[in-house]
This record gives structure tokens, C-alpha cells and sequence, in this order.
């Protein structure tokens, strides 16, 4: 028998959120499922990388912990959805069920979700990579991994099936909302406007204290009281369709008319073709009305069938990605970081077919938004060099000779440097016919 | 007036495609962003930092501008060697355009 209403939090909005304001959400007892999103769009290439070097790795790192830490709510009734299997779902359902049984919770049953692994078939089609100009097959050796982005359907499924936690890879964001919400309240997956609110309810809640004050505050234009102590976001909807936002008592941040709105339109294009594996969710008509201190209506949401296609992240190895940096303050500090610059293009000159992309920056003048807000006399500058290399060794040689700027002009110091492996990821889209999901489940 | 005196705004990424909407304090200054914070006018304040193009959405009932800006993070989040690939400081940029209006002083500075 559906609800007349469910409650669902957000519990994360990615890979290294922290957890404490989920444990709050799960205490309260004021939600009946709460939804982690695990993955930003690197994250899963990085993840498959760690499964090539161990069979049992490539899932959410945090994963012992989210369940220690949940354990006893689920076993009083909290149900949990997220996309914690990255790279590899069946380890982490496995990290689930062991968690649950070190924690003394008996019987629960952990669906796990396959299919999102879609790197076979975007070979088998050398699927086009629109934003690169070219094709899956001319990567060669460079393919790391490719994810589609999955749906609600499966979740739905599990929790019919009575899942108490639910878990795949690349399931997508506001699916890992709409799943409980149609679920609990037995919305039908091909209702577009039902599933059209709900994905709302999932855009709002799924960047996490984004929607709460978080990313907002520029001061004294906008402050947020309680930035420390950021409350999580929660929703309630209706059967009828009404969606309500909020936070706990207690809790900093701020949930109001213009904190909801930007996070409305937060990584979305045209508001009235809003793209899931769901639905195409229309998001032009909403409003926004302020129901008293931290809560607010909206409403307005509609939609249309579901795309044909799913998105795919491909990844790509790029390399090696070196980064170096050192600090120049005082009077001239500007003309001795350019002396600087000038020396380390110099002595990289011999490198440069091993570098395949760099680029020299001053930060505190012209890092983030080129010349457009330059002064001549800033306080203190920071030259930075980023570069990609096709070794190891070239990135090493680039880093190190930022450092050796010690060595250069005038009163350089700071230096800092790195070298890690470059991976890249980029779209691609498949016919959603051609991948296939299957789903179990598992008993702790 | 300053874009940042009657309006907030926020940035995100998808690949190499940035996002920034606008939205107003106070309605009442809605058609003043409606009429004058043009695409253009943010092409001409990004300059070089935008490739491809730039495209406006309205969100009439919210009093929002939704821009588009593709070809606008250096190649991507994960492929740019750019300090902030995500472009989330898009989101001051912007609100440093002067729009070549004077605004109702009461409707101006924020909503606090």
C-alpha cells in the first residue's frame, strides 16, 4: 500500500563529503530514506583505476564507515539508496553486508545493481566522442573505463523487493531520489510529471548543503549563520505532488527562496529540457514560495518521456599531470615571477615534446579569470605551472623546476609540487536499449 | 549598477560546458536583468575565457537568467590545467558587470 507521503534526505553529494550531518539526519528519525551520491564526474575513472591494481577495490572508500555509523538506524528502518559501488558494486555490496554483520544487524537485505560498466559496448559501436572530435577506437591504449548513467527503475525494483539498502555504480544523481520517491508513494515510472517532481526533489537534494547556504555566503550581500554546523537537506512529498525543502533544527545554513533557487539552477541548461535517464524534466514554470523559517514549497515541475539514449563518461588516460608552485611578494614581486616564468620555459625547452599541454599562471592576478581584473601591484603573487606530460619523469622535471626557482630570482619561496596521473573523462551516449541492468539481492 | 548590488548567482561544470544563473533580490528589478544582461554582454565580460557560445534561458517565474557557456573550462573539468577547472568563481565574474541602469536604492544590497 503506497504512503500518502515520503520523507528523504540527502546524505552525501560526493566522494569525500563529511558524514556527521548524515548520522544527524539518520538520529532524528525525521526521514524515512536517506540517498548518498558518491561520484563527481573523474571519480569513477579514478575508481576504475584502483580496481585494476585490486580486485576488491574501486568502490566508495568510505563505505566501512557510512555503514558502522548507519547500522543501527537500519536496523530500526531507515532504508539507504547510493551510488557507493563506483567501479565495483559487488565489492562494496559485499562491504555493506559485512559492515551490517559486524554491527550486529541480522537479515537485512542489500540490493546491489549491475550494468552501468559499459566500456564493452561503447568498443563494440566505437561510439562517437563529440566532445574530442573523434571516435572510442581512436583512444587506442588511452581508454581507461565507461559508466551510463542509470535510472530509477532498478532502485524501485530492489525496494519492492524489500531492499533496506540499495547500491550500485554510475546510478545518476536525482535517481537516487526519484527511486524511494516513487517507490513509497507508488508514483509509476512513466507518469512524466510525476517523475518530473520528483527529479526535482532529487536536483534539489542532491548536491547536499549546496542546497542549505552552502556555496552562497559573499558576505555582506549574503551571509549564512551556522556555515560551521551545515545542516543537510531534506524533503517531504506529497502523493498530490507538493514537495516541501528543509533542514533539521538546529542545524546552521539556510533553506529559503534564493538558496533553493540557485541550486535550481545549479548545473542545468535549458530549464525546460532538464535530461535524466528518467525523464526530461521541465523545470520553466517553478516557484518558489517561503512557508516559514527554513522551509519552503515548490512547485511546478513537469516532464516528458525519457531520452533515448544514455550519457556515458568515458576515461581517458592523459598521462601524467604535474602542478608547481612558488611565491613572490613584496615591491617587483611581479616582474621577478615573470623572471621566473621566463626561466622555467627556458629550461624546459629541451622537454617539450614529452609536454603536451602547460600553462603558467600568477596566481593572485591572473589565475581564474585571465587579465579581466589585473592590477600591476598586488602584494604577493604565486607563479603557478600546470602541466600534462606523456612520462612520468617529464612531469618530475616540470614540477622540479619550479622548485628550483629557490635558485632563480630574487626572494622566491614556497615551493610546493605534485605529480599524479592525469585521467580525463568525456561524454558519449548510447542507445538505452543496448544496456543491460540486472539487479540482486543479498542478506546480511 | 553593479550585477552584484541587485542579484546573486551561482557556476557549475558538465564537461566543458559552464553554467551560471542570475537571480534577483528583489523582483522588481527582474526586467532590468531581462533587458540588459544580454549573452552578449556576458560574452564581453568572459572574453577569451569563452570559446564556443553563449546562450540565455529566462526563468520568468523564478526572476532568473540561466547562461550557458560552452567550450568555457579549458577542455573540461578533467582535462583543463586550469586553477579553478570547475569554474565555480564564474559565479563573482559575473556579478562585476555594470549594467548602464540606475536601480531603486530600497532594492539594492542583498536580501539581508
Amino acid at each position: 500500500m503506497p504512503s500518502s507521503a515520503v520523507t528523504i534526505g540527502c546524505g552525501s553529494a560526493y566522494a569525500n563529503d563529511r558524514l556527521e550531518p548524515a548520522v544527524a539526519l539518520a538520529k532524528s528519525g525525521r526521514v524515512q530514506y536517506l540517498a548518498f551520491d558518491c561520484l563527481a564526474e573523474r571519480t569513477l575513472a579514478l575508481a576504475q583505476l584502483r580496481r585494476r591494481l585490486d580486485d576488491d577495490a574501486g568502490q566508495d572508500e568510505r563505505l566501512p564507515r557510512i555503514v558502522s555509523e548507519l547500522a543501527p538506524f537500519v536496523a530500526s528502518g531507515l532504508r539507504v539508496v547510493g551510488n557507493f559501488g563506483a567501479a565495483n558494486p559487488s565489492a562494496a555490496a559485499n562491504d555493506v553486508v559485512n559492515g551490517l554483520r559486524r554491527a550486529g544487524v541480522a537479515g537485512v537485505r542489500v540490493g546491489v545493481i549491475h550494468g552501468d560498466d559499459v566500456a564493452a559496448l561503447v568498443r563494440k559501436l566505437n561510439s562517437r566522442l563529440p566532445e574530442l572530435g573523434c571516435s572510442v577506437d581512436d583512444l587506442r591504449e588511452r581508454f581507461v573505463s565507461a559508466h551510463a548513467y542509470i535510472g530509477a527503475g532498478p532502485i524501485v525494483a530492489l525496494l519492492d523487493e524489500g531492499a533496506s539498502f540499495v547500491l550500485g555504480g554510475r546510478i545518476a544523481d536525482p535517481s537516487l531520489f526519484v527511486g524511494p520517491i516513487c517507490h513509497e508513494i507508488g508514483w509509476d515510472l512513466d507518469d512524466w510529471d510525476r517523475v518530473g517532481t520528483a527529479t526535482l526533489a532529487g536536483h534539489l537534494l542532491e548536491c547536499g548543503t549546496h542546497g542549505t547556504g552552502g556555496n552562497f555566503a559573499d558576505p555582506p550581500y549574503r551571509t549564512v549563520d551556522g556555515l560551521d554546523d551545515i545542516g543537510l537537506p531534506f524533503a517531504i512529498v506529497s502523493q498530490e505532488g507538493a514537495l516541501e525543502l528543509t533542514k533539521l533544527e538546529g542545524t546552521g545554513g539556510r533553506v529559503d527562496g534564493l538558496t533553493t533557487k540557485t541550486q535550481l539552477a545549479y548545473e542545468i541548461h535549458d530549464p525546460a529540457a532538464y535530461r535524466t535517464p528518467d525523464v526530461v524534466a521541465d523545470f520553466s514554470h517553478i516557484t518558489v514560495d517561503e512557508m516559514g523559517t527554513n522551509r519552503v514549497a515548490v512547485s511546478g515541475a513537469a516532464g516528458r518521456p525519457r531520452p533515448e539514449t544514455l550519457k556515458v563518461l568515458v576515461g581517458i588516460d592523459l598521462g601524467w599531470k604535474a602542478l608547481g608552485e612558488i611565491s613572490f611578494g613584496g615591491p617587483g614581486c611581479v616582474s621577478r615571477a615573470r623572471l621566473g616564468e621566463a626561466l622555467v620555459r627556458r629550461r624546459l625547452e629541451p622537454l617539450e615534446t614529452d609536454i603536451e599541454d602547460i600553462r603558467y599562471d600568477l596566481v593572485g592576478m591572473t589565475s581564474l579569470f585571465g587579465d579581466r581584473f589585473s592590477s600591476e601591484h598586488p602584494a604577493e603573487v604565486r607563479l603557478r605551472v600546470a602541466a600534462r606530460c606523456s612520462t612520468r619523469e617529464v612531469a618530475a622535471a616540470v614540477a622540479y623546476e619550479v622548485e628550483y626557482l629557490y635558485f632563480g630570482p630574487a626572494g622566491a619561496g614556497g615551493a610546493t609540487q605534485s605529480v599524479v596521473p592525469a585521467i580525463g573523462v568525456t561524454p558519449a551516449f548510447v542507445p538505452v536499449d543496448d544496456v543491460r541492468l540486472d539487479w540482486e539481492i543479498h542478506r546480511s | 549598477v553593479k550585477l552584484r548590488e541587485i542579484a546573486c548567482s551561482r557556476s557549475g561544470d558538465k564537461g566543458d560546458v559552464s553554467n551560471i544563473c542570475v537571480f534577483v533580490y528583489d523582483p522588481v528589478n527582474w526586467s532590468v536583468i531581462q533587458q540588459h544582461l544580454t549573452a552578449e554582454v556576458v560574452r564581453q565580460q568572459f572574453g577569451d575565457l569563452v570559446c564556443g557560445d553563449v546562450v540565455r534561458y529566462e526563468m520568468e517565474s523564478v526572476h532568473g537568467l540561466n547562461f550557458v557557456l560552452t567550450e568555457a573550462l579549458g577542455g573540461g573539468v578533467s582535462m583543463s590545467l586550469r586553477g579553478d577547472p570547475h569554474g565555480k568563481s564564474y559565479q563573482s565574474l559575473i556579478l562585476d558587470i555594470d549594467l548602464p541602469v540606475n536601480v531603486d536604492q530600497s532594492a539594492v544590497v542583498g536580501d539581508n
